[in-house]
């Protein structure tokens, strides 16, 4: 089972990760999921795959209860991040799935009907969850082409998908990263591979510059926090992407 | 007819049934594909009877009979298609329910607190439905699968005999007597084929009541 971590709490306002999962077969790629919390409201980010739906949902039962969760936002279509919303709608076939409206009519092979959906527009939208304003943040092409991360300015947390994510060795699978250059080695060939364009990365560097962040989130991977912030976005700048060696 | 796969119990049949509505489905269409033949045959045959004139008589009317029995034939095995269409969907419904009971019944082993009391519920409510609902779906598409087949066989068993009365007509064909004799030979191993392959069919429906 996946264990449910803390990493932001005010009040009534939270963050949780979930995140590795012992008993998880080596052919399912890891994934970390996020939940944010707020008030009585609770949105799930990247809610993950079908096969670790058991994993997700024990690991937030144990801290919260998952009736409240009544929201998901999905950063792109892929499997690892959304197949499981058919097994979230069976528990609560009143949760509504946010997700870019490129991919509005694509999810619903995974599960859910017309009305499970609210598209975000290719500009990004604000997603209000019990009275807290998180930010929709383009990322499109990276590497999906309708993709966006979740920023919320109160915590100054960016949940940032794909960007970001290393494909850790036991050993080195901390939930934050605790030596930027050891721990990048293993984000650049997922990079370089997988983030498709040059200019949308350049866009996307810009963007996030402008906006206080204390934490980055990955879907894969280690928490980037503190000045690994600014270390990530300036190596990511750097890197070629879209291309298949390095 | 007891015995029939469970697939909402034991998921890794839904292959083995799959596999088999495969298997009915390739000869359904074998049987279309002759009936199509018989149907030009049997064309064939109406224009030989007309030129053959009185004495053909009565090769031409089982010709047309045997016409129809082609057409009938096609459209009997349209509906069979039909039928194993909708066993599709019904194994393909039933893998999708058990994979998410299987799911469902390993995070109530691991959730806590209301979590777990959420997925209990729903597991219940879930039982309950399968039970009521579709627990006999794959049995009663079988079992109306079975009856088509056996009113196929029937329908074949006709086609079978106008063959055989076809052959009895050609030996009154005068002058036209051995082309007829051919004509009517040829009805009769094409309906052979026919036959041959509903039994297949017959075999491979009834590989469901074995497991």
């Amino acid at each position: 089972m996946k264990t449910a971590r803390p990493i932001y709490e005010d009040d009534n306002h939270k963050w949780l990760a979930i995140v590795r999962d012992p008993d998880r077969p080596d052919y399912l790629i890891d994934t970390n999921e996020y939940l944010v919390v707020s008030n009585d409201d609770a949105i799930l980010l990247d809610p993950g795959g079908s096969e670790v739906f058991p994993a997700v949902f024990s690991a937030i039962s144990t801290v919260f209860d998952p009736r409240r969760i009544n929201k998901v936002f999905a950063s792109h279509q892929d499997p690892d991040i959304i197949s499981s919303l058919s097994m979230w709608l069976e528990f609560n076939p009143q949760v509504k799935c946010y997700i870019s409206w490129l991919w509005q009519s694509f999810i619903p092979h995974f599960g859910g009907q017309g009305e499970t959906f609210i598209p975000i527009p290719d500009n990004g939208m604000d997603i209000v969850v019990g009275g807290l304003r998180l930010q929709a943040i383009p990322a499109h092409y990276l590497h999906s082409s309708g993709n966006f991360h979740l920023y919320d300015a109160k915590a100054k947390i960016l949940f940032s998908g794909d960007v970001g994510a290393a494909l850790l060795p036991p050993g080195e699978d901390g939930l934050f990263v605790e030596d930027f250059d050891r721990h990048i080695r293993h984000a650049e060939a997922f990079h370089r591979r997988w983030m498709g364009s040059d200019k949308a990365k350049r866009d996307w560097c810009a963007r996030v510059s402008a906006l206080e962040i204390d934490m980055i989130c990955p879907q894969h991977g280690s928490i980037y926090r503190g000045a690994d912030v600014k270390r990530f976005i300036d190596w990511f700048s750097r890197l070629d992407v879209g291309i298949l060696k390095s | 007819m007891s015995g029939h796969m469970d697939i909402s119990r034991n998921p890794g049949e839904a292959g083995q049934e799959l596999r088999r509505i495969v298997r009915i489905n390739e000869e359904i269409k074998s049987v279309v594909a002759t009936a199509f033949k018989i149907n030009l045959m049997a064309m064939n045959a109406i224009f030989l009877a007309k030129r053959a004139g009185q004495s053909a008589l009565g090769f031409g009317v089982l010709s047309n009979e045997l016409r129809r029995f082609a057409t009938d034939l096609q459209q009997q095995m349209t509906v069979l298609r039909e039928t194993t269409y909708g066993s599709v969907s019904t194994v393909t419904a039933q893998v999708k329910q058990s994979r998410v009971t299987r799911l469902l019944e390993k995070t109530r082993s691991d959730a806590r607190g209301e979590g777990r009391a959420g997925i209990d519920r729903l597991l219940r409510s879930r039982h309950e439905a399968a039970l009521t609902d579709s627990s006999d779906k794959i049995s009663a598409l079988n079992r109306r699968l079975s009856q088509m087949i056996a009113d196929t066989t029937q329908l074949v068993e006709l086609g079978s005999v106008l063959a055989r009365s076809a052959k009895i007509e050609a030996a009154y064909g005068g002058g036209f007597s051995a082309s007829l004799m051919q004509v009517s030979s040829d009805f009769e191993d094409t309906i052979g084929e026919i036959q041959r392959s509903l039994e297949s069919l017959t075999r491979h429906q009834s590989e469901e009541f074995r497991a």
